[in-house]
């Protein structure tokens, strides 16, 4: 009767982790067959393909694809038990979802609970979590590692590329498709270096509040300015605390430096 | 001389003449213009007053521009020695600048023995007295800039103290992630399971990295040395962790490890470079760290073969931006705290700082 085992696949970066929870799985579920053990969300989904196991035990965060989106390919194919470690967000929408999960360190009483469950529906057939569910645990995750303003910039002074953090910029300058980043390095001599993106990419993408458009080809970080001189023909000038460049303000970013 | 005056532009005019300055401008020599002429018994003392407050006003522009231009002066020559000589120069030129125009307005009235009598009179007084008036001026000036700068120092000190604040409270927030705890417990209980005889050395790892990690608020600095054993215990614990997928390396002088750092400077990095470059790389990779000592300076490297900078969201700099504000606060200036991509894939990241050994 080996056809009728139900068959699994293992996936968790950590070797140790694998093993042990083999080895659990091995006393809890007796004839659970493990097929498969992958290393990576990658590996686990060409395995779970080459394979086609009933049963998932898929670790949250793994290098290169996570458990999620491993979980968002397989969909229906395959009952999903979710492992994580500590992780508030991941287990609020566990919690409140219908999808099985185990916390790290896996406890016995707890596995056998879940092998429970999962033996239940594999009796009943069809796998009960839902695609709407697993988007939103993916955008969940998404969130813990969103992208808010840039903290730092990668950019070349000759041949090395340096990690500038945004707030040791004084300027940045559009030079054609390129752009000049005006920084301070840690003695606070001025610097300049080179970024291959357009200065309209990367100013969306710096925090408001603290750097602005002043120019169609400037944009500047309100901290280093040390005073605005009004020019003629509602233009003005921008002069920085200790560098020797002037900075054109144009007449539709003006109103940025009106007097309180 | 308000032509004279205009290079610097018309607006630069009436920022010039502000306030009580005007007043000491028009109001002193009015006055003194008045008694020149009573004690001359000029015709008309209005235009011995006038020719006092053109004199006045003259004055007053030949001390503020000096103030100003030309911007750099020769060593040699001190400003208020410029500006001094601009008053005295600028009284006469003054008083004969009306005269002359009074000459051509009446030439009689203007020759009159009284009338010259009280432009001697407003002249001689105002020789006398302007290089005072101008002195007690820079004086004031100089009580005013010194006030400003001891207040300036005031708010640097209490913002640096401010941020001295911060940095230690957010060292104390970025505590143990529970992440991290719980899958390494994970690990440990694995080789528990199994009677491992890795286990202990494991727990002891865990137990070192926990002891240290845990932010000590009292101690503003730790050693190099120190910092080696916990990097090191934290190392062990992530190569028990991921065996197939991480490689390290420590090298360090023994003159080095007697430097004083901030505390957690060094795990700081290595944890980075863990979380950003090792851990979501699939194949993982090598972390090199590389501690020396000289010439008074101490270098620290951490280069990773990691996954490099390309994937990693905002997440990254957290930590890093917070080391580089403690190493400003503990260095000043002279701590250099650099990053960058390596080929063909990674990071390094340099610190440089100035020799600080511990005293014991």
């Amino acid at each position: 009767m080996t056809a009728a085992r139900p068959r699994a696949l293992l996936a968790d970066d950590e070797p140790l982790l694998r093993d042990s929870l083999e080895r659990l799985l091995a006393k809890v579920w007796p004839e659970l067959d493990v097929v498969a053990m992958a290393r990576n969300g990658r590996e686990a989904i060409d395995l779970f393909e080459a394979h086609r196991p009933d049963v998932c035990f898929l670790d949250v965060q793994m290098p290169g694809k996570t458990g999620v989106e491993a979980a968002s390919h397989i969909g229906r194919r395959a009952h999903l038990v979710f492992v994580t470690a500590f992780d508030e967000y991941a287990v609020a929408a566990f919690a409140h979802g219908v999808l099985d999960y185990l916390v790290k360190p896996v406890e016995p009483a707890r596995l056998a609970e879940t092998v429970t469950r999962v033996q239940e529906r594999l009796r009943n057939a069809q796998p009960a979590h839902t695609e709407a569910l697993l988007a939103e645990l993916a955008a969940r995750l998404q969130k813990v590692s969103a992208v808010g303003p840039l903290r730092w910039l990668r950019a070349s002074v000759g041949q090395t590329v340096h990690l500038i953090p945004v707030e040791a910029v004084d300027f940045l300058r559009s030079d054609q498709k390129y752009t000049v980043v005006a920084w301070r390095d840690d003695a606070r001599r001025p610097r300049e270096a080179v970024i291959r993106m357009p200065l309209k990419d990367l100013g969306a993408q710096l925090d408001a509040a603290q750097f602005a458009q002043v120019h169609r080809s400037v944009v500047v970080n309100l901290s280093s300015i040390d005073r605005v001189v009004r020019g003629a023909n509602e233009t003005a000038d921008i002069h920085l605390k200790g560098r020797d460049d002037v900075l054109p303000v144009s007449r539709n970013y003006l109103h940025l430096f009106r007097q309180m | 001389m308000a032509v004279t005056a205009s290079s610097v532009r018309l607006r630069g005019i009436t920022s010039l003449l502000s306030g009580p300055r005007v007043l000491l401008a028009v109001g002193v020599p009015a006055l003194f213009g008045g008694l020149s002429g009573l004690l001359a018994g000029a015709p008309a003392i209005s235009v011995t007053i006038g020719h006092a407050v053109v004199m006045g006003v003259a004055a007053t522009l030949a001390f503020e521009w000096l103030e100003r231009r030309p911007k750099r002066l020769p060593a040699a020559l001190p400003r208020w020695i410029l500006q001094l000589v601009g008053v005295v120069v600028a009284v006469p030129v003054g008083v004969l600048l009306p005269h002359f125009v009074h000459m051509g307005v009446d030439i009689h009235a203007a020759h009159e023995q009284a009338q010259l009598l009280s432009l001697g009179f407003v002249a001689f007084g105002g020789l006398l007295f302007a290089p005072w008036i101008a002195l007690g001026a820079m004086v004031r000036q100089r009580d005013v800039f010194v006030r400003d700068q001891a207040l300036k120092f005031e708010l640097q000190r209490s913002e640096l103290e401010r941020k001295a604040l911060d940095a230690r409270l957010r060292l104390l927030q970025a505590q143990v992630e529970p992440h991290f705890l719980f899958n390494t417990l994970a690990n440990v209980q694995a080789l528990v399971d199994v009677g491992s005889p890795q286990a202990p050395k494991v727990l002891a790892s865990l137990i070192a990295y926990l002891r240290a990690a845990v932010p000590r608020m009292q101690e503003p600095g730790t050693t190099l040395g120190q910092e080696l054993e916990l990097v090191r215990a934290y190392l062990d614990l992530m190569k028990m962790r991921m065996p197939d997928r991480l490689d390290f390396g420590l090298q360090a002088d023994t003159a080095a490890r007697a430097q004083l750092c901030p505390p957690m400077t060094l795990l700081t990095l290595v944890e980075n470079a863990i979380r950003h470059g090792i851990d979501p790389c699939e194949e993982g990779g090598r972390i090199d760290i590389e501690i020396r000592s000289s010439d008074g300076r101490c270098s620290i490297r951490v280069t990773d073969t990691g996954l490099g900078l390309a994937s990693s969201g905002s997440s990254l700099g957290t930590g890093l931006a917070t080391l580089r504000e403690r190493l400003q606060l503990a260095f000043g200036g002279d701590a250099r705290f650099d990053l960058r991509t390596v080929e063909p894939h990674g990071v390094c990241a340099e610190i440089d700082l100035p020799a600080r050994q511990a005293t014991q």
